[in-house]
């Protein structure tokens, strides 16, 4: 474990990687004069080309709001924000973002396959290539005996395998995730995870940036952390999470997992006593 | 969802109960009217079999007069839709138009229709061009006014996802405000279906020369025989509104069958 932000390093699989998203001083403000509300103060990190990070912190932190500046969403107050090498907003029109929020948002009207393949109808892409995209994500995301489905019809994990597989199923070299296990009951949350990371390995090169406020979550799923406190929402520490991969349920229980977990527990619950 | 075999059952036998119950209290009506003193009176409320008689014997009257009021009901109601529709996509497309648009529509429908059916009358000095024009314009209102809803009826994060695909004004109204909107559509012209049918009538009753509201002002003056030709014609009214809402129902199970309180199977 090291302190990327401090202590640069020039060892080790992420510290070596170039910058896919380098987020520099970032402030947010909501609304304007004595009602104004400061969602965001000066936030920077890095987000190496092909990792997982991920933005932990307790809700009121602006951590959803960061996700959305990233995503060329919403403009930064202050601050810039490069996504390889352009704008958020460029990267939104070159369509380089797929996102999965808190709640799947399927569309009703649309069978399952129909979701999964609603970026590419819109993108215009070939009805064959399309066909066969949407079939490859069903597979990836284990529901392709559910087609034909409507999301009502599934369960919350399966509505958020569907949600996953839209966000990939056009390729973008970043995957935005706000939250996205935070609806769901504790044991199919921690079966996602691991899901998660096994898609992510079927499509290497992606960069994830993923917003949790859970500590387990992130230290399982990320390369780096970048640990937040809330109102307003401040970096108090980035951190690298050096445990090996393939992680698996078995690495929440190994000695590293735990003190991990442990620091950045001890962090958040210092800094609340202050 | 096993339930919904039962809860269908129950509420046909709820149906068929309330109109067992309403024929029930017209005997009783019927019986107090007819045993009373007031000759004028009685003549005026027949027993239930009375009408029915009449329904049979003048079936070919009332099949002519109720084909003529459905007919351009419905082509106002179809005219209203799409206008409806169309000008709540276009309000859609801005706040201001809508803030600009909104206030004319709702003081519109204020107009007492019975004020202006004589207007349009004399303007289009046609009967078939006035119900239609009436039909239309009560279709309007309610269909315009609920698609405009259901047309903002998508969630933020909706939107999110549409602009991270970059797509544009017309690809988002296509592929997620538009269908989006379809219950609300569908409610809209629930509402109005009935509504058209009974501004049909209005102009049948305002001077026009046919018509089922044409019959029934006609019956008034038959004599006798006249009240049960009336509320003859008042039911076959009745069924032109339950059949003309059925319909837009049972399309919309076609069209729309993934609303929740249309669905079933679910997981």
């Amino acid at each position: 474990m090291t302190e990327a932000a401090t202590a640069p390093h020039d060892h080790g699989p992420v510290q070596a990687r170039p910058t896919a998203v380098a987020v520099r001083g970032v402030s947010k403000t909501f609304g304007n004069g004595a009602s104004a509300v400061t969602a965001l103060d000066d936030v920077s990190f890095d987000v190496p080309q092909g990792s997982f990070l991920s933005v932990l912190g307790p809700s009121g932190c602006g951590k959803s709001t960061l996700m959305r500046l990233v995503a060329g969403l919403q403009p930064a107050s202050t601050g810039t924000i490069e996504v390889a090498g352009g704008t958020p907003d460029e990267m939104r029109r070159a369509r380089e973002f797929g996102i999965v929020f808190q709640q799947p948002v399927l569309f009703d009207w649309r069978t399952v396959e129909q979701n999964v393949g609603l970026p590419l109808q819109i993108m215009g892409r070939p009805k064959g290539e399309a066909r066969e995209r949407v079939e490859h994500m069903l597979e990836l995301v284990g529901l392709s005996d559910f087609r034909k489905h409507r999301p009502w019809q599934l369960s919350g994990g399966m509505q958020q395998r569907v949600s996953i597989a839209r966000a990939l199923t056009f390729a973008p070299p970043f995957l935005l995730m706000d939250e996205p296990f935070g609806a769901l009951d504790m044991m199919t949350r921690e079966r996602m995870q691991t899901e998660l990371l096994s898609i992510w390995a079927s499509n290497p090169g992606t960069t994830v940036i993923f917003i949790t406020h859970s500590i387990s979550e992130a230290v399982l799923l990320s390369d780096r952390i970048v640990v937040m406190s809330a109102r307003p929402g401040r970096v108090l520490k980035v951190i690298d999470v050096d445990l090996p991969r393939p992680r698996t349920d078995e690495t929440r229980d190994s000695k590293e997992f735990v003190d991990v977990e442990a620091e950045i527990r001890q962090l958040i619950f210092s800094q609340e006593g202050r | 969802m096993s339930l919904a075999p039962g809860t269908k059952g129950r509420e046909r036998l709820i149906t068929a109960a309330v109109v067992v119950g309403v024929l029930a209290l017209w005997y009783v009506a019927a019986l107090l009217v007819q045993s009373g003193d007031d000759p004028l009176a009685a003549s005026k409320l027949p027993y239930p079999h009375g009408v029915i008689e009449q329904i049979v014997d003048n079936r070919s009257v009332l099949a002519e007069a109720g084909w003529t009021t459905l007919k351009q009901a419905l082509i106002g109601f179809a005219v209203g839709a799409v206008v409806g529709i169309f000008s709540s996509v276009v309000m859609a497309q801005a706040a201001w138009l809508e803030a600009g648009v909104i206030p004319f529509i709702l003081a519109a429908q204020m107009i007492p229709m019975i004020a202006l059916v004589p207007i349009a009358q004399n303007i289009f000095k046609n009967d078939d061009v006035t119900r239609i024009f009436i039909a239309a314009f009560i279709t309007f209102f309610s269909v315009s006014i609920a698609v405009l809803r259901g047309l903002k009826s998508a969630p933020p994060p909706a939107y999110e996802l549409m602009s991270s695909y970059n797509a544009g004004r017309a690809k988002t109204l296509r592929y997620l405000r538009l269908p989006a909107a379809v219950p609300m559509m569908f409610t809209g012209l629930r509402i109005a279906a009935p509504l058209s049918l009974v501004g049909s009538v209005l102009v049948d009753l305002s001077g026009a020369q046919s018509g089922l509201g044409y019959l029934m002002l006609a019956a008034i003056t038959f004599g006798s025989e006249g009240a049960a030709v009336l509320w003859g014609a008042m039911i076959v009214l009745l069924a032109l509104g339950f059949l003309m809402t059925q319909a837009v129902v049972l399309v919309e199970r076609i069209v729309a069958p993934w609303q929740p309180d249309l669905r079933h199977g679910k997981a």
